[in-house]
């Protein structure tokens, strides 16, 4: 009798949370969607300048988003990057030409790195001219050969070069490589398939 | 806890100093250690707790006759980790940028155990109003520390605080402050000084 | 990831209590004596690398099929407990001296925020079923290293003069902060 009880309770309990819950997600998981839907989307925007519209691609379960112009020509694509930082999972959307030999612009997606340090790859309060420098160091940037990172020089970016973050060198990295990694990937999957 | 006879005030306060969790009791020390980089994220995190210990402390006290002894423990988690789903899931769909930089802690409010220790010791013993002032008082208490805490950091890692530009232009940040060893040394000397101060004031 | 990243990277670079601020209540709790923080440790590895496997299980097999995700955190809670739970009624079958030193501190593993946070890690770094175990493993690793390093250096503060109001907590915050100094140099080794 006494464990009946128990088991009635517990039971009750989780059916309760479980209800309310379902009920919640229920409400907000469309929401949250929605949002992440927007976000992609204004970032592919961001990435891909002088796009009308974009159609989205699949080849080989890797998505690419593929910018086109206003007579539907593609001119562009973006892909997402993810990989490990210094602390987080990193992702970021990778806009390039259409051959992938030059970097267009990027975008953080997601980060979670050390505050204040790590989270310059994505806005950089101390930085007053520009909070945003280490990202824009990526538009327009030549990719024929594997991006490196340099420290107190002036980067080329017709050599792939990028100012690394003092005090973030390896979230600075991290970023390289990971773009480094999925574009060793990306270019013979896309290149193959769009020729 | 059979001092049933202290004033609701009381109740109240004690949260704030004497019986604060983070300096005197050490409770929750991951999430205080862990958001406190700057002060709004240990203000958010603290309004978080806030919300979820005042909830939990509500509905744990009110069914507090019909839990049988044995099963507490987990009807209580389960209680409170619903209501950290809950404050988790709307702040994805409301406060979608506040959730961005606070994600991954707000589902560890589940484990902080400010809150369960609170059920255990006090929402599971005391009827509601009493419980609902115990558990503002608490994460009041906790929110200010957090803020503090935050501040702090921030100030002497990063020259701002609440992103208001404080330190002369001439200050150099103390890097370390935002990194990990900041937190422990800063909460350190936080819970030394309060040590001091309450010995002084029984002096 | 290979094995060894995960090892190297949960174990000692992203120190779980050093460096993601996970599992300080019983980092501090339970950190006075050599020998019961050694026990502390190895309770904690053995439910952390269960939990690791028995979460990613109920994540992949029960929430992701039936779209339950928002069941999540409610799920992993329960699991947890029910798993410190067995961990306590076999420690106190097989030890009671054992028992007698972890006290209160093995009901709080339910709370340590260590554990509930290796799976909530796990599925967001979307390891394999085989990483999650290893990751599990690992992160316990790391947290055992910690406590008895701690442990290690309080026996020798007991003798030392430290000042009055900084005895106990305050100076085991500072200590912590000095290891996270140390442990920082660890970054950027993979």
């Amino acid at each position: 009798m006494k464990s009946a009880k128990l088991i009635i309770v517990l039971t009750l309990t989780a059916i309760i949370s479980g209800a309310i819950l379902s009920v919640l997600a229920g409400i907000t998981q469309p929401i949250i969607d929605e949002y992440q839907t927007d976000v992609l989307k204004t970032a592919v925007g961001d990435v891909l300048p002088n796009i009308n519209s974009y159609d989205i691609k699949i080849i080989e379960n890797t998505k690419f988003f593929v910018g086109k112009d206003r007579n539907n020509k593609p001119i562009n694509v973006a892909f997402e990057a993810v990989g490990d930082g210094f602390q987080s999972k990193l992702k970021i959307l990778v806009g390039m030409n259409l051959d992938m030999t030059k970097i267009l612009s990027i975008k953080i997606l997601s980060q979670l790195e050390t505050p204040g340090l790590g989270t310059k790859i994505e806005t950089d309060p101390g930085n007053k001219e520009d909070d945003a420098w280490f990202g824009k160091q990526f538009i327009n940037l030549n990719t024929s050969s594997s991006l490196t990172y340099l420290k107190n020089e002036k980067p080329d970016k017709s050599k792939g070069q990028i100012m690394a973050i003092t005090g973030a060198t390896i979230s600075s990295k991290a970023v390289i490589d990971i773009i480094n990694a999925t574009m060793a990937i990306n270019r013979p999957l896309f290149t193959k398939e769009v020729n | 806890m059979a001092k049933k006879k202290i004033s609701l005030l009381k109740e109240f306060t004690k949260g704030l100093w004497d019986e604060n969790p983070v300096l005197v009791m050490l409770l929750g020390l991951c999430p205080t250690l862990a958001v406190t980089s700057s002060a709004i994220n240990g203000l958010a995190m603290g309004l978080a707790v806030l919300f979820t210990l005042t909830a939990s402390s509500t509905i744990i006290s009110s069914v507090r006759k019909i839990i049988p002894k044995e099963v507490r423990i987990p009807t209580f988690i389960i209680v409170i980790a619903t209501f950290v789903t809950i404050t988790d899931k709307s702040m994805a769909a409301f406060q979608p940028i506040l959730h961005k930089s606070l994600g991954a802690f707000i589902p560890l409010i589940v484990v902080n155990c400010v809150i369960l220790g609170r059920q255990e010791a006090f929402a599971s013993k005391n009827n509601v109003g009493r419980s609902i002032v115990d558990a503002l008082g608490m994460s009041v208490g906790f929110t200010i520390t957090l803020t503090v805490l935050g501040a702090i950091r921030e100030l002497l890692g990063a020259g701002t605080i609440f992103s208001l530009q404080l330190m002369p232009d001439s200050f150099v940040p103390w890097m370390v402050m935002i990194l990990p060893p900041g937190a422990f040394i800063t909460l350190g000397l936080m819970i030394g000084a309060t040590n001091w101060i309450n010995a002084r004031r029984e002096r | 990831m290979t094995i060894f990243t995960i090892f190297i990277s949960a174990a000692i670079i992203n120190n779980y209590v050093l460096v993601q601020f996970l599992g300080i209540c019983p980092f501090v709790g339970v950190s006075k004596k050599l020998s019961s923080s050694f026990s502390m440790g190895l309770a904690t590895t053995f439910v952390m690398t269960m939990a690791a496997a028995v979460t990613w299980l109920i994540y992949y097999f029960i929430l992701v099929p039936f779209n339950l995700q928002f069941l999540q955190i409610v799920s992993f809670i329960l699991v947890i407990a029910s798993l410190v739970q067995l961990v306590e009624m076999f420690i106190k079958k097989m030890s009671k001296p054992l028992y007698d030193a972890l006290g209160i501190f093995l009901p709080l593993i339910t709370t340590n925020c260590a554990i509930m946070g290796v799976a909530l890690f796990l599925v967001m770094k979307e390891y394999s079923f085989i990483e999650s175990i290893i990751f599990g493993f690992s992160a316990g690793v790391g947290f055992t290293l910690a406590i008895v390093l701690m442990a290690g250096i309080r026996e020798e503060l007991e003798i030392a003069d430290v000042p009055e109001y900084f005895k106990g907590a305050p100076i085991t915050m500072i200590v912590a902060g000095c290891m996270a100094l140390a442990f920082m140099g660890f970054a950027g080794l993979i």
